[in-house]
Formats: C-alpha cells, sequence, structure tokens
C-alpha cells in the first residue's frame, strides 16, 4: 500500500518519464543533467553563479573528462528520482550504500564525509560507542543516508525535512542528538550563530558519489571516472577540500586527534 | 617528590589491574586461559598501548553478530583498558569493500584497519597496497606484537597467506556455507515412508543435487503444508543486489564441480572458472581454456534458477542475503542447500518454532550435497574468514594502534566468549575447549564441523582472482538478467565471460603500462571450446546423464567430515 507521499512520487516519475521518453539507450549526444541539493558548502544555488565544494568539483571532473553537462538543483529525494527514472541524469554527493548500489551507475567517490553526534551545549553526553546513543533521541533529515543508516540499525531517529531545522531542535531539547556530516554541520552552525563545541562522536564515514542513470555510456563513465582518480592523484581534490574546511581524513591528524 | 610519583603510578596499576578483572569476571568468561593468564594478557594490552593513549581508531567491518559484539562491547572495553577510543563500524559488506578500494584510489587514510573477507587474498598479493600482517609483525608492529598472539591457533591462517608464503591478513571470524534442514521433519516416519514411495530412495541427507531436488520438490509439492502451514523445499534469494552475487560467486559453480581438483582452490582453473598458469590468469571464457561459460557452469546456474522458481516461497525471488537469512526461523523451510552458520545465533532464539523446549534446535547442519560435475579431491563448500586488513597508507603509527586493538578481538582472552556470541570460531584451542563440547549438543552440528578435517576443505575465493572489487558486481549484474529472463543462461554466462575476460585483458594492458606487475592476466588466444573441453579437467565436457538421487542418515553424512 502507498502512502500519499510514495504516490505523489510515483506520479512525478510517470510525469517526468512521459515527458522525457525513458528509453534503455541513453542518448550520448546530450549533455548530462547534473542534479545536485542545497546544502552549503557544498552546493549552493546562486542568482548569477552557483557556488561550493561540489560545483568547483563538477566544473574540474567534467572540464577533464570533455563531457557538456548543466546543473540544477532539486531537493535530494527529487533528484535521486530523476537520476534513477531519466537517461543522461545523474545526482550528487550521494552516500553510496549496499541498498542502493543497484540503482544507479556511480562516480565516485566524489566527497568523503564524516558524521557526527552533536548534543546542546547544555547538556554532555559522553559517548565512547554507538551503542551507547541507543537510549537517546536523534535527528537526521529525510532523504539522509546516515539517517537510514542509524534508523536500520534500531536507534531512535526523527527526521526533518532540512537538515537546519535539527540544530533548532537539539537547542530546544526536542532530540537528544543531532546527526550531521562535520563539514555542513559546522556551516549551519556558524549561519545560526549557534556553537555545539565538538560532536559528542564521530561515528560513520561514508563515500558519497555521483549516482548516475543506470543507462549512462561506458564512455562517459569511463572517463569521468578515471578524471575523478586523476583529481586525487595530483592533489586537486585535496585542495578543494581544505579550501572549504573539510578536514575529514585522520592521516591529516596524526596522534592524539580527537577525530 | 620521588614517592608521590610512585603512589601515582602504584595507583594507576591497580586501577588498570581492577578493570581488567571487572571485564575478565564480567565479560570474558569463559576463556581457555586461566584468569591469571588473563590478567597477564591484559596488562600487556595496558602496557603497550600508552604511547597510543588519546588517540581515535577507526575501522570498519560487515553488520554479523560477532562484530556487533565487537562494536558494542569489546571497543569498549579495549577503550577502558588502553585509552585508545576505536570507532568500530558497522555497515554491509558491499560497502567495506567500497571502502577499502576507495582509500586505495584516493590514497586517503579512510579507516584505519578493515575487517574484510580474505576472499581478496588474489588482490591483496598481486597489487601491493596492503601491509601484509608478517611486515607489521616483523618491523613496525614487532614490539606491539602480543607474544600469546599464536598464529598457528588460527584456522583460518592459510586462507589469508598468499602464494608467496606471507600473511596478508589476520582472521576475526569465520564462517561456512553448509547443508541446513529441519531433522523433526525428516525424522517423521510418515513423511519417510512417503518419500521413499515416491522416489525410491530413503529421506534423509542429500549426497548429490538430484537427491536435493527431490527432497525439494517432496516438501515444496508433494508435502505442502504442515500443521496447516505452507511450507516449501527451499530457500533461497533472487534480487538484484550485490548479495546475489556472493551466493554466486562464493562456490554455488565450484559444488556443481566447475573447476579442477585441488586445495584450497581447484588448480589450474579455480571456483570462478578463472585459469591461471604461473600465477597468471589466462582467461575465464572456455575459448580461452577457463570455465565461467562451460557446460557445469551452465548447469550450475540452471539448478539455481529452477530450484528458486519452482521449489522457493514466491517472496525469494525478492529477497537479499540478510532477508532470506531471516526465513528459516519462520518455521515453513525443509532445507536450504547452502546456508550461512554466521547466522547460527539467529536460529538459536528461544521461541522460535525451529528450537526446543530446551534450547535445543530441531534443525542439523550437513556437507552441502554436490553437483554433477564434482569429483573427490575438489573443495566441498564455502568457507571464510573475516580478517584483519591494513592499507599502506594508513600512517603506521595508526596501524600500531589499529594492530593493537585487532589483536586484542581476537586474543585467547575474548576469543572464547567472542565465539559463544557470535558463533564465528576462528581458534582451534576455542573449538576444542570444553566450552564448546557443552554447546554442542545446542549448535545443530557446527562444532562436529569445525572439530573434522572439513575446515580444510570448505574454503574462500583463491588466489586466481586478480581484481576482486573489480570483478564482484559483474556477478549479481549477469545473474540478475538471467533470473529476470533477460538472457538465457547460456547467454547469460557467454555474455558474463566475455566481460571477465575483458577485464582480464585491462588487468593486462594496465600491467604493462605500469612496467608490469606480480602475476598480473596474461590472456590465452581465443580457440575453439572444443579444443578445451577435450582436454583433462575443467572445462568439463557435458554430462547429459541424469544421476540417481543419493541421501545417507545423518550420522553417515558427517563422518565425510571424520
Amino acid at each position: 500500500m502507498f502512502g500519499n507521499k510514495s504516490l505523489h512520487q510515483l506520479v512525478f516519475i510517470a510525469l517526468l518519464t512521459l515527458i522525457m521518453g525513458k528509453s534503455s539507450i541513453a542518448d550520448t549526444s546530450k549533455p548530462l543533467t547534473v542534479v545536485t541539493f542545497q546544502q552549503a558548502p557544498f552546493a549552493v544555488e546562486g542568482d548569477i553563479k552557483d557556488s561550493g565544494l561540489i560545483v568547483e568539483v563538477l566544473d574540474e571532473l567534467f572540464r577533464r573528462a570533455g563531457i557538456e553537462y548543466h546543473m540544477v538543483f532539486y531537493p535530494l529525494k527529487r533528484g535521486m528520482a530523476m537520476s534513477e527514472n531519466l537517461d543522461n541524469h545523474c545526482v550528487l554527493p550521494i552516500e553510496r550504500s549496499q541498498d542502493r548500489e543497484t540503482n544507479y551507475r556511480w562516480v565516485g567517490p566524489v566527497l568523503i564525509s564524516r558524521y557526527g553526534l552533536f548534543s546542546s551545549d547544555s547538556t554532555s553526553k559522553p559517548l565512547i560507542t554507538l551503542d551507547d546513543a541507543s537510549k537517546y533521541s536523534i535527528g537526521s533529515f529525510l532523504g539522509s543516508g546516515v539517517g537510514e543508516y542509524l534508523e536500520g540499525m534500531g536507534y531512535n531517529v526523527e527526521f526533518t525535512s532540512n537538515a537546519s531545522l535539527n540544530l533548532k531542535k537539539v537547542q530546544r531539547n526536542r532530540i537528544d542528538l543531532w546527526a550531521s556530516e562535520l563539514v555542513s554541520a559546522n556551516w549551519i552552525m556558524q549561519q545560526n550563530k549557534v556553537d555545539l563545541g565538538e560532536p559528542e562522536l564521530v561515528f560513520f564515514t561514508s563515500l558519497r558519489a555521483m549516482a548516475c542513470n543506470k543507462n549512462l555510456d561506458n564512455s562517459r563513465y569511463n572517463a569521468m571516472q578515471s578524471s575523478l582518480e586523476d583529481m586525487y592523484k595530483d592533489g586537486f581534490m585535496h585542495r578543494v577540500a581544505t579550501k572549504y574546511g573539510a578536514r575529514l581524513l585522520t592521516a591529516q591528524y596524526g596522534v592524539g586527534a580527537s577525530f | 617528590m620521588l614517592c608521590l610519583l610512585q603512589c601515582f603510578v602504584s595507583i594507576a596499576a591497580q586501577a588498570a589491574s581492577e578493570k581488567a578483572d571487572f571485564w575478565i569476571d564480567n565479560e570474558f568468561t569463559p576463556s581457555t586461559l586461566t584468569k591469571a593468564e588473563q590478567r597477564q594478557e591484559l596488562a600487556w594490552f595496558t602496557e603497550q598501548a600508552k604511547p597510543y593513549q588519546g588517540m581515535t581508531i577507526r575501522v570498519v567491518s560487515e553488520k554479523i553478530n560477532t562484530h556487533q559484539y565487537e562494536s558494542k562491547v569489546l571497543a569498549k572495553a579495549f577503550y577502558e583498558l588502553t585509552g585508545i577510543h576505536v570507532i568500530h563500524e558497522l555497515t554491509g559488506e558491499d560497502d567495506v569493500i567500497k571502502k577499502l578500494s576507495a582509500q586505495i584510489i584516493t590514497n586517503e587514510n579512510l579507516y584505519d584497519a578493515y575487517i574484510n573477507d580474505s576472499d581478496l587474498i588474489g588482490t591483496h598479493f598481486r597489487n601491493q597496497a596492503v601491509t601484509p600482517i608478517s611486515q607489521i609483525m616483523s618491523e613496525h608492529g614487532k614490539q606491539a606484537t602480543l607474544p600469546t598472539l599464536d598464529l598457528d591457533d588460527f584456522i583460518g591462517i592459510k586462507f589469508t597467506t598468499g602464494p608467496d608464503g606471507v600473511l596478508y591478513q589476520l582472521p576475526d571470524q569465520q564462517f561456512a556455507n553448509l547443508y541446513w534442514y529441519r531433522s523433526d521433519w525428516f525424522e517423521r516416519a510418515d513423511f519417510q515412508s512417503r518419500f521413499q514411495q515416491l522416489y525410491g530412495y530413503p529421506l534423509g541427507v542429500p549426497q548429490n543435487w538430484q537427491a536435493y531436488e527431490d527432497i525439494a520438490e517432496f516438501f515444496s509439492d508433494k508435502v505442502r503444508t504442515i500443521d496447516g502451514q505452507r511450507v516449501y523445499g527451499h530457500m533461497d534469494y533472487g534480487k538484484t543486489d550485490p548479495s546475489l552475487g556472493w551466493r554466486m560467486s562464493d562456490a554455488w559453480l565450484s559444488m556443481a564441480g566447475v573447476g579442477d581438483k585441488g586445495l584450497p582452490n581447484g588448480l589450474p582453473v579455480d571456483e570462478w572458472g578463472i585459469r591461471v598458469e604461473d600465477c597468471r590468469p589466462v582467461g575465464a571464457s572456455v575459448e580461452r581454456g577457463g570455465a565461467i561459460n562451460s557446460p557445469a557452469a551452465i548447469y550450475a546456474i540452471d539448478k539455481y534458477v529452477d530450484w528458486l522458481t519452482r521449489f522457493a516461497p514466491p517472496e525469494a525471488k525478492q529477497l537479499t542475503f540478510s532477508q532470506a537469512g531471516d526465513w528459516p526461523a519462520k518455521g515453513v523451510i525443509a532445507q536450504q542447500i547452502f546456508w550461512y552458520t554466521a547466522f547460527v545465533d539467529d536460529l538459536l532464539q528461544p521461541g522460535l518454532p525451529i528450537v526446543n523446549a530446551d534450547g535445543t534446535p530441531k534443525w542439523r547442519v550437513a556437507p552441502s550435497p554436490l553437483g554433477r560435475y564434482w569429483q573427490r579431491g575438489m573443495k566441498s563448500g564455502y568457507q571464510d574468514a573475516g580478517a584483519w586488513t591494513f592499507l599502506s597508507s594508513t600512517p603506521k603509527q595508526r596501524q600500531v594502534a589499529a594492530w593493537l586493538y585487532a589483536q586484542f578481538v581476537v586474543s585467547k582472552t575474548v576469543s572464547l566468549k567472542k565465539t559463544l556470541v557470535g558463533y564465528t570460531p576462528i581458534r582451534l584451542s576455542d573449538i576444542e575447549s570444553d566450552a564448546m563440547t557443552q554447546r554442542a549438543p545446542y549448535l545443530g552440528g557446527l562444532v562436529e564441523f569445525y572439530r573434522s578435517q572439513a575446515r580444510n576443505v570448505w574454503t574462500p575465493t583463491g588466489t586466481n582472482v586478480p581484481d576482486y572489487p573489480g570483478m564482484a558486481s559483474m556477478w549479481w549484474q549477469n545473474i540478475s538478467s538471467i533470473i529476470e529472463g533477460e538472457y538465457s543462461v547460456k547467454q547469460g554466462m557467454d555474455k558474463f565471460a566475455q566481460q571477465l575476460d575483458a577485464h582480464l585483458l585491462m588487468l593486462e594492458q594496465k600491467a604493462k603500462q605500469d612496467s608490469g606487475a606480480l602475476c598480473a592476466p596474461i590472456l590465452n588466444p581465443k580457440q575453439n571450446p572444443s579444443h578445451w573441453l577435450a582436454q583433462p579437467g575443467s572445462p568439463k565436457a557435458e554430462i547429459k546423464s541424469k544421476s540417481k538421487g543419493k541421501t545417507l542418515p545423518y550420522e553417515e553424512a558427517i563422518r565425510v567430515w571424520q
């Protein structure tokens, strides 16, 4: 039985499919449509120019691969449905998981993200293992892979329509912990002039990738994947990550780092 | 001042000792060590960890019960004993492999250690991305190597050792795929008599695929209901998902008899149907001397699809590995040809319809039946060791801290308790312990399997596979297209063979660009398949004759394991 949300999504996908003519063989002469979603500082839609870490990565990736593309902003769930159902569409950054593996053709990793559990500054919840969080309510947002991960592991997860709302909820003690990707959490806190401090636990690392329609042709797939790998090898990815404060990897911390 | 310092040291030592006693008394019981030996082992960890106190180490593994225990309990114990904080992430097995590959691709230190199946041994020994355990033990981790580690006590150590004699990974948990069946149903006089009447031989543990098929048909089509409930003679899964690939690549083809004789894996053709010559893969298609589209492989996949369609619950085609794992517990499945022992604990829960009131199971495990092409001297089934793996891109100091945690979760202080939680034994000393003897009647034959030589004949993917992360996804993609009817079995396996050959060729070309690589593929030229099918061994020519079903009573069936 479908709920209203699922029904709306199905109608949306059916209409898109009718309008854009879904076929099993993608037309490789068409530029790729890359869907992303508002998540500062990764992707921010501007009046004149879009900006963000992902925007810069895409520019470089498609330049190196020699592929035409244009970027559009939609909510995450909608972008995922478009990419799953429409040829020549990709969506990013998506948390790659076994459950999602078969739905797309993946180019990645475009982003390596770490996730933490934040608590309100008035409350300290020392967590040694993730299991210690099982007695708390945890906030996440719809479409979040890490929210689905926690829910699948039996944790008490409450979903909001966007990530920022969780900051308000945790401040007002409507949730005990806020599960968030670290860079975007810091950005949301800065925007709201709130400092929750360091996360109680940095509990998960995810590979975020570009999820393309399964009919994506081999030549474009290979060009994108190989360009991306080169961008890691020659240090481009490191430079752009550092520019946006994405100090994500333990290699940079050495002994004694907090995460 | 000196007195103050001495007092402080003495208080700290006492606190550490009290913590150790707490964990020994409350968690690490039973153990094959005496309490005094456990204290000594834990004190060693406390002492060795001092240079790394305050560090946070990241490790990742799949989600099975054993790793949940490590993540929830052992990581916390290790932190309290050593001051090293371990974030032990749990995720899907496919995700573990993706993350390991991502660290290799990006050269970024995503994790300090991985627990991934030893199926990747062919990749690890070729690509130099792994820091072998042998190297850690002899170089930067020498000082931090547990004196009581006792490598010879690990039953899976040969799975994680390369053809070069180097130990690449350290086993953490081990599981096998065995035949699973409802012994209470098989023992029923009415079913025995009816089966004998219909098929002309006794209902018992099937020794070949024909008997398995007959029993599947018997329960699905002839018996149909027991106590008013619809029952099925076969359980499997078929959803398009990475786990569909494991079903096949783990050992399905080898049980059918696709590969050559040889242990732990067929030589020169292995269970993936890949032929090697002088350690170099030379082809997977029959045209190049491989067997992935050989008559034996087509027979294997044909049986898989046929049984899934005819005898399994209708839902099975839409289930993944873990979803299908719940089904035997429902009490409606008569047998499963290829059942993962990592699920033992799930099928022992009190109150399940497959568990007696006294806690003993109504089910047994036994050797899996073998297909028409199987011959004595070949591997009999799948067994694997989830094993500690360290990548070269992890800084050495972090490797050593993670090495301490790895040794802790396999140490003799904790390994027996861990075995009794997850039933994934790694140490012979645990398997032979009194605690396991006492537990044996409650485990349906698992202990008998591990105490027999069978533990050497059930083996993981071998060293013929040069790029497991790059090639494993081809299995589920191709098998799925066969299940969904897009291709016939023959067409699908021909396409699969071409893809595997193309990937081997790509590796060959890449190795040439990189000025050669250890044991890289060099493809054989294509020949008419009849050339290879006429040679002895694999690929084997078609066997058209239908074999007669053969069964044995449980006691005789498990003698194969003695």
